[in-house]
């Protein structure tokens, strides 16, 4: 292949002085027309171009010729590098995240980040994300469990599992967990997603302790993580239950700017943000056998959420104004 | 081990006679029969074939004679042949395989009964668990009439299992089979000019590459085990990749034309995509390979992946330079 692109280049010294990308068009187009076909045509026009962009390129080509990776997940990590700057813009400008403690995330084998949740898209997930990719010394992209639903959108659901998303089922935590990931769950669940305006930052009820029975069954630590700003960007006013049952969604939001503004509702508002993860709970010590201790999981359910509830509260202060 | 009886349903067909030709091979096994409705199109050295309708009760009543302590049960189709009615796959599939059970309850030899049978009882679902595992058939209702035939035929199986305590009987779940010498849904649906997709979805596909498809089930007649058993290549691979790799064109549909827009290709030549299939083209399934690793014994030489790169190197192989594609790149 190396071969090939340097023997292409040769010819077009002389066009040294042509901009490259009027160069890379002209022999895109000269390479179509010798009747190669778009990716082969792609390839050798590439060679015109300077290293930077015909890496690029060239990555572009792979992938067009089927030529990229995606674990047993569906998670492509080539995708998820390649839009990490859009998300580092979120976190930087859009929402002007600070992050705190992202250190005290185990740094290799399995381990659940539990944190609070409002809406159906997992921007906070994707935020937690970039905080430990950032901050952690041994970063690692965490998977994390999406609200079913979701996963029957068109492109969303795509997207979600390039990235590290996964069907909220205790099956494919459970899974995840065996095979040493980091597992990021929303344990308010439909609850949390339908939250009103007026309750944000009040958790709902954390299931029947779900996580914790999967934490014990696994020997994972749970690091509780508090998310303060998620919960404004789609500050939801009220629902309709006609229009959510003709979609088949399980609340239909109505916000300030959805569905007034359509499509465009769906941008989330510029709030402020700060994450806290919080030192984590060892869980090996209890035993998988203790999975099915009523009392145990309760009592660990309720010690994460209030340590969550906490930090949520420390944090609303320590923000101060949730737009400027 | 040694001396062992097999019987084949379903010889004819590509897997079955490549079973039987194992078989023969193999000095264990002391004698194979081979039943189906027409004759095999290849030669078989010393499989005893029997013509035979699964549907007709008196025609499965040499089964008793044959003294086979193996049955193996290849005979479900995934979709009616070319020429047959939904209906009559339907009869052959669950009415055959009520006959058989009934024709091998007068067979007093039987010691262990294979099936293979299909991953399509998960069905595709957007939530489904990423990989299924065998006790998770029953999370979601059956939605399509192949997978209420699946349903049925499980229950009739795992029935008899219960009555015979005696007798092992393993429910292979294959998800669908991929290879050059094969003509299923997913090589007729990657052989189309133009490929239709659903707009927006990129489901993970698994599928079972023909060799491991037929070593699982040697692998299964050799040491059968109770209950059901996932059989697949290994790992999956997304649609969109799989499409790139195969360097086909495609027609991504909305998903509320989708099955009005394949109904009219297919008037134009293009072929049926069955409901079930339709539905993994949207939501994909992936099968956990515990089972079949640790308890069968067999690791599938292939990565999902790899079966589908196997199957285009033989594809293209079998159509040289029909695409000009080899020739314009340089050496």
């Amino acid at each position: 292949m190396s071969e090939s692109r340097d023997r292409a280049s040769r010819p077009s010294v002389g066009d040294a002085t042509v901009g490259s990308a009027i160069g890379f068009l002209r022999r895109l187009r000269s390479g179509l027309e010798a009747g190669a076909e778009l990716p082969v045509a792609l390839g050798s026009a590439v060679a015109s171009l300077p290293q930077g962009a015909r890496d690029g390129v060239e990555r572009v080509v792979g992938r067009r010729s089927g030529d990229y990776q995606e674990d047993d997940w569906g998670f492509d990590e080539e995708f998820a590098e390649a839009v990490f700057p859009l998300l580092e813009a979120m976190y930087d400008r859009w929402w002007r995240v600070e992050a705190e403690g992202a250190e005290k995330v185990p740094a290799h084998g399995r381990s659940l980040l539990v944190a609070n949740h409002a809406g159906i898209l997992p921007w906070d997930a994707t935020m937690m994300s970039v905080a430990l990719m950032r901050h952690h010394p041994l970063p690692r992209y965490p998977r994390f469990l999406v609200l079913n639903w979701a996963f029957d959108l068109p492109y969303v659901s795509v997207v979600m599992r390039k990235v590290g998303g996964v069907p909220a089922s205790p099956h494919n935590a459970e899974r995840l967990l065996h095979d040493d990931q980091l597992v990021a769950v929303f344990p308010e669940g439909v609850k949390g997603a339908g939250k009103d305006f007026r309750d944000r930052y009040r958790l709902q009820r954390f299931g029947r302790g779900g996580f914790v029975e999967l934490a014990l069954r696994t020997g994972a630590p749970i690091t509780p993580v508090a998310v303060v700003g998620s919960e404004e960007i789609y500050p939801k006013l009220g629902d309709n239950r006609l229009l959510a049952r003709l979609t088949g969604a399980p609340y239909f939001p109505i916000t300030p700017t959805f569905p007034l503004l359509g499509p465009l509702g769906a941008v989330p508002l510029p709030s402020k943000w700060r994450i806290e993860f919080c030192e984590p709970i060892e869980t090996a010590q209890y035993g998988a056998e203790r999975a099915d201790d009523r009392r145990l999981v309760l009592e660990l359910s309720e010690r994460v959420q209030e340590t969550i509830q906490r930090k949520l509260y420390e944090n609303l202060v320590k923000r101060g104004s949730a737009f400027v | 081990m040694a001396g062992r009886r097999v019987l084949i349903t379903g010889v004819s067909t590509p897997l079955g006679m490549q079973l039987a030709r194992r078989l023969e091979a193999d000095e264990d096994v002391k004698y194979v029969a081979g039943l189906d409705s027409k004759q095999p199109t290849g030669r078989l050295d010393r499989t005893d074939f029997i013509e035979a309708d699964i549907r007709e009760p008196s025609e499965l009543a040499v089964i008793a004679r044959t003294r086979v302590d193996t049955v193996v049960h290849n005979n479900i189709l995934r979709r009616p042949r070319s020429g047959m009615t939904s209906q009559t796959a339907h009869d052959i599939n669950v009415i055959g395989s009520l006959q058989l059970l009934a024709a091998c309850e007068k067979a007093d030899t039987i010691r262990s009964i294979v099936v293979r049978g299909s991953a399509g009882i998960y069905g595709s679902e957007p939530a489904a668990p990423q990989f299924f595992t065998e006790e998770m058939s029953r999370l979601y209702p059956l939605r399509t009439r192949f997978q209420r035939d699946v349903g049925e035929i499980e229950n009739y199986f795992a029935g008899y299992a219960r009555r015979r305590p005696g007798v092992t009987c393993t429910m292979l779940r294959y998800q669908p089979a991929i290879g050059t010498s094969l003509d299923t849904q997913v090589t007729r649906y990657l052989a189309q000019p133009l490929v239709p997709t659903y707009l927006g979805f990129d489901p993970r596909l698994q599928f079972v590459h023909e060799d491991d498809g037929l070593e699982a089930l040697i692998a299964a007649v050799k040491r059968p085990v109770r209950g059901a058993v996932n059989v697949a290549s290994r790992g999956t691979i997304g649609l969109t990749r799989l499409l790139r790799m195969a360097g086909k064109p495609t027609l991504p549909l909305p998903p509320q034309l989708f099955g009005a827009a394949t109904a009219s290709m297919q008037r134009l030549g293009m072929p049926a995509l069955s409901a079930d299939f339709q539905r993994l083209l949207r939501y994909g399934r992936g099968v956990d390979l515990a089972r079949l690793t640790d308890e069968v014994g067999f690791r599938p030489r292939f990565s999902t992946a790899e079966a589908v790169a196997d199957y285009l190197r033989g594809r293209d192989a079998a159509a040289p330079a029909a695409s000009g594609h080899e020739a314009s790149v340089p050496p």
